[in-house]
């Protein structure tokens, strides 16, 4: 039995225990018809409920910790066989010859590459049904045990509400938590492997070198081309300067103009059409980027007399992404000069100032600190994005400011090194790591400080 | 504060200025022109916030119609008339023969590939089986297996042509396909017809044969995990830290990771899916399964924020009179709060899962990049998404790929815009003003 349809059994099993529960609490409401009130604690679906989750959240619990623990249980005990003691000793043809073993069990696969493998395909089959059974029937004894637990503590004074609204907050805290743990998950999977690429590779070469050609196997104390410096420039050429240079500019006026100046009517139209483009998904601004854009610009710097221009440049990628970003800063500018007091604004205009001129000089001022918060969620943003600079800008690492040239950036070469036929442990995975590493820390870092600025700011004028 | 800094500077100012007594002359020449120079600028600066404006306009309808006008051929295939003798090619087979429970092993038996091109070399010489996609034979048999009775006449099939003819007829191709083309053309033996294959098929090495169904259900199956996993964590979440929360350091952890994780790049969740899912707990690689764990754990937080904001503009007298006639805590969430705030929850839900929808890297990452000749059958098949497929054929080198992207791309925008139009007919419709 698959584990797909021994969940949807213990989820039918717990349905019964609801409806066994909710019957059995029934019975008590009946007996105590007549009687004086408030016999019975709880409605009778409580008890159901109650019944339900003693039953499956065990058994539910039981199958995922057996799903996770059980491959290892098996290989252990394919290994144990004497037929397996003249498997190779290496690692790698060993974990090959095991898992198309494992593959030809489980019948994904009929015909067997390696000899061996044919020979052990039967054991595995044997020791998969033999776990896979015993973990059938721990699954059943726990739910059978759980529900007939909580059945038999079925009482017309069994606080059953109590008792379920407890499991409903603790399982609401659990949710929350979550957050928490992926956000750990994620630094303890990157600090991780980090840690093993930096015990291979200096830290300091990682760092301040700036020759990036990654080698597959390095050397201790050699340059094994893993300095990272030409891919931050590339990030932050791409990310926080060309991209820049488009979004803040429209992002702002546009903010400005819809706000300011529009009527409702422009206004009702314009903000969905905005709202469109930072819907369009990344893999479509990078199909762009590269089919129209990148020619387009190459052709450009060719007629100025730029004879190197590439057809991967930093420029198409970098204004793509500008254009992404517009309604990010758009929105956030919006909402820090929604933020600033009328009073202002009317003094200025009573004044005798003009519009724009209260804008320049009494409305943008005062909502700088949300704007500048604003810019750096959308720098954020951008050094994160990958499929824009994957299709549009280059691979090779490239230390100029010159924007016709071609140029990569850090989340191009994380897909670069991760997309390659490579062993887990190899240093090209786990360089991606690292790059995840510094990309990670970087962006928390700006989207706190923005966050911060951001509520600092509104708190200011509330 | 601002206001204090402003009154000193002013009366700073006022010591400063030696003070003129004459009174000025809005009249004069120079009053005149300067006011005419603060009206200049202000019209420039409206003008330039219409520019930024359309500037994005520009920008957007640019790219739609740079979609659509290649797009719109990728729905399109060209066709070439082909004359099947049937009685002479398959020596004598009956209708009777190819209906019924063995109609698949006779069909099998029949050697159509080998018919279709004995058809085509007959009717175009010896060149003739290059003419036609590697997806025709199949095409024959189906036509077989829909109407038996074809085997004993002599019918003219269309039936699908070669990459690059098809390019040549589409648009410019290459010199030797344009002539081909151009004498395929004064016989009346092409025509263009609508691609049902490309809605229905999978990934091919030939473009002319490919078609989206396997990418679209598999993404449609990592949606479902998503969904699945990442709307009841999320409205948990919500409805935990705005309803029951208590003010303290893990409540402030839990936002801070909340609100970060909102803004990490995707990039990193798929970094998260590989070291977590595939190599600690060995999950099955480029699966649908895991694709969905790490998408749910990206939107997650999306519908947390969404849901808050959606709690939090649930009157407080609600609950005050659901608490006041003897419903506790937990009923008063899930009784009425919840109901009331759904929509705005499952406006926020829409929009996050369009995000996912549209999201590639973290899906490359753990390795949904693999060629998928066929749909997914199972959670744990080996499976790909739409925009990754997207991604796959902006590769290619071959030209007919370039329509089949942008034909794909349109696909996966209708399905976008749709979301994100229901969401705020949704948010219109169900808004409701406390």
């Amino acid at each position: 039995m698959t584990g797909t349809a021994l969940l949807f059994l213990v989820l039918g099993l717990g349905l019964v225990a609801w409806i066994v529960g909710r019957a059995r609490a029934a019975t008590f409401v009946r007996a105590a018809k007549g009687g004086p009130r408030g016999q019975v604690n709880s409605l009778p679906s409580y008890h159901g409920w109650f019944v339900a989750v003693c039953a499956v959240v065990p058994a539910v619990l039981f199958m995922f910790i057996w799903q996770s623990v059980s491959p290892a249980l098996v290989t252990n005990m394919v290994l144990s066989a004497p037929v397996a003691a003249d498997l190779p000793q290496d690692g790698f043809s060993r974990a090959a010859i095991l898992s198309e073993a494992r593959a030809m069990a489980q019948g994904l696969q009929t015909t067997a590459f390696q000899a061996q493998s044919e020979k052990l395909a039967p054991l595995y089959k044997d020791a998969l049904s033999y776990y896979s059974w015993i973990g059938m029937a721990g699954t059943l004894v726990l739910l059978f045990a759980g529900g007939a637990f909580a059945f038999t503590r079925l009482k017309p004074d069994f606080r059953a509400r109590n008792k379920v609204e407890r499991l409903v907050m603790l399982g609401l805290l659990f949710a929350s938590l979550l957050a928490i743990i992926t956000t750990l998950g994620i630094f303890a999977s990157l600090i991780f492997e980090s840690y093993q690429f930096f015990s291979m590779v200096s830290p300091f070469e990682f760092l301040f070198g700036t020759d990036w050609n990654p080698k597959s196997v390095v050397t201790p104390g050699a340059d094994n081309g893993y300095g990272a410096i030409p891919l931050f420039w590339g990030t932050i050429f791409i990310g926080a300067i060309i991209a820049m240079l488009v979004a803040i500019p429209l992002g702002l006026m546009s903010a400005i103009f819809l706000t300011q100046y529009a009527s409702s009517n422009v206004r009702k139209w314009m903000k969905p059409i905005l709202e469109i483009l930072a819907g369009v998904p990344t893999v479509v601004y990078g199909y762009f980027a590269a089919l129209t854009v990148a020619p387009a610009i190459r052709d450009f710097a060719v007629m100025l007399g730029v004879s190197n221009a590439a057809s991967d440049n930093a420029l198409a990628a970098g204004i793509v992404m500008g254009v992404m970003i517009i309604p990010l800063v758009s929105s956030m500018s919006d909402d820090s000069i929604a933020a600033v007091p009328n009073a202002m604004r009317d003094g200025s205009l009573a004044m005798g100032a003009t519009k724009s001129e209260t804008i320049k000089q009494v409305l943008l001022p005062a909502a700088l600190p949300g704007v500048v918060g604003g810019v750096l969620l959308a720098v954020s943003r951008a050094i994160g994005e990958t499929m824009i600079v994957v299709m549009a800008a280059g691979y090779t690492a490239n230390l100029t400011a010159n924007p016709f040239d071609t140029i990569t950036t850090v989340t191009v070469q994380i897909v670069a090194l991760l997309t390659g036929d490579q062993d887990f442990g190899s240093p090209h995975t786990l360089a991606a790591f690292a790059l995840g590493l510094a990309l990670f820390v970087t962006t928390f870092f700006l989207n706190y400080v923005a966050l911060r600025v951001v509520k600092r700011y509104r708190e200011a004028y509330e | 504060m601002s206001l204090c800094a402003w009154s000193n500077a002013i009366v700073k100012h006022m010591n400063n200025a030696t003070i003129d007594p004459t009174p000025t002359d809005w009249n004069g020449v120079v009053m005149q022109k300067r006011i005419a120079k603060r009206y200049a600028a202000e019209r420039r600066f409206k003008a330039m916030g219409f520019i930024a404006v359309a500037l994005s306009t520009v920008f957007l309808a640019f790219l739609l119609f740079t979609m659509l006008g290649q797009g719109l051929r990728g729905f399109q295939r060209t066709e070439i008339a082909v004359e099947f003798d049937f009685p002479a090619l398959t020596s004598g087979a009956t209708a009777a023969s190819i209906t019924g429970p063995n109609a698949d092993t006779t069909l099998n038996s029949m050697d159509i590939p080998g018919i279709v091109e004995l058809a085509v070399s007959q009717q175009y010489g010896d060149q003739g089986s290059e003419l036609l996609t590697s997806a025709a034979a199949a095409n024959v048999r189906q036509k077989l297996a829909d109407n038996p009775q074809l085997v004993t006449a002599k019918p003219t099939l269309w039936l699908p042509a070669d990459s690059r003819l098809d390019v040549a007829y589409k648009r410019a191709g290459e010199p030797a396909a344009e002539k081909t083309v151009a004498a395929l053309e004064q016989k009346d033996a092409l025509r263009s017809g609508f691609n049902w294959t490309f809605l229905t098929g999978a990934d091919a090495t030939d473009p002319s044969a490919v078609g989206i169904w396997a990418a679209f259900k598999g993404s449609l199956m990592t949606m479902a995990i998503t969904l699945l996993l990442a709307f009841p964590i999320g409205v948990f979440a919500a409805l935990y830290l705005e309803e029951y929360a208590p003010k303290n350091k893990l409540t402030d952890m839990i936002e801070v990771s909340i609100n970060n994780l909102a803004a990490v790049p995707s990039i990193i969740f798929g970094l998260l899916g590989l070291a977590v899912f595939l190599t600690m707990f060995g999950m099955p690689r480029s699966s649908a399964l895991v694709g969905g764990l790490t998408l749910a754990l990206m939107t997650m937080p999306v519908i947390v924020i969404a849901g808050r904001n959606a709690v939090k503009s649930v009157p407080p007298s609600i609950r005050e009179a659901a608490l006041g006639i003897g419903a506790s805590p937990v009923q008063v969430v899930f009784h009425h709060v919840l109901p009331l705030a759904l929509p705005g929850i499952l406006t926020g839900t829409i929009i996050g899962m369009a995000r996912a929808l549209g999201e590639t890297a973290p899906l490359l990452m753990i390795g949904m990049r693999a060629f998928i000749p066929s749909a997914p059958q199972g959670f744990t098949d080996a499976a790909t998404a739409l925009p990754v497929q997207i991604y796959l054929w902006s590769d290619e080198v071959n030209q007919g790929f370039v329509e089949k992207t942008s034909a794909a791309i349109i696909v996966l925008l209708i399905f976008l815009l749709g979301m994100n139009a229901l969401a705020i007919y949704l948010r219109n419709r169900f808004e409701t003003r406390w």
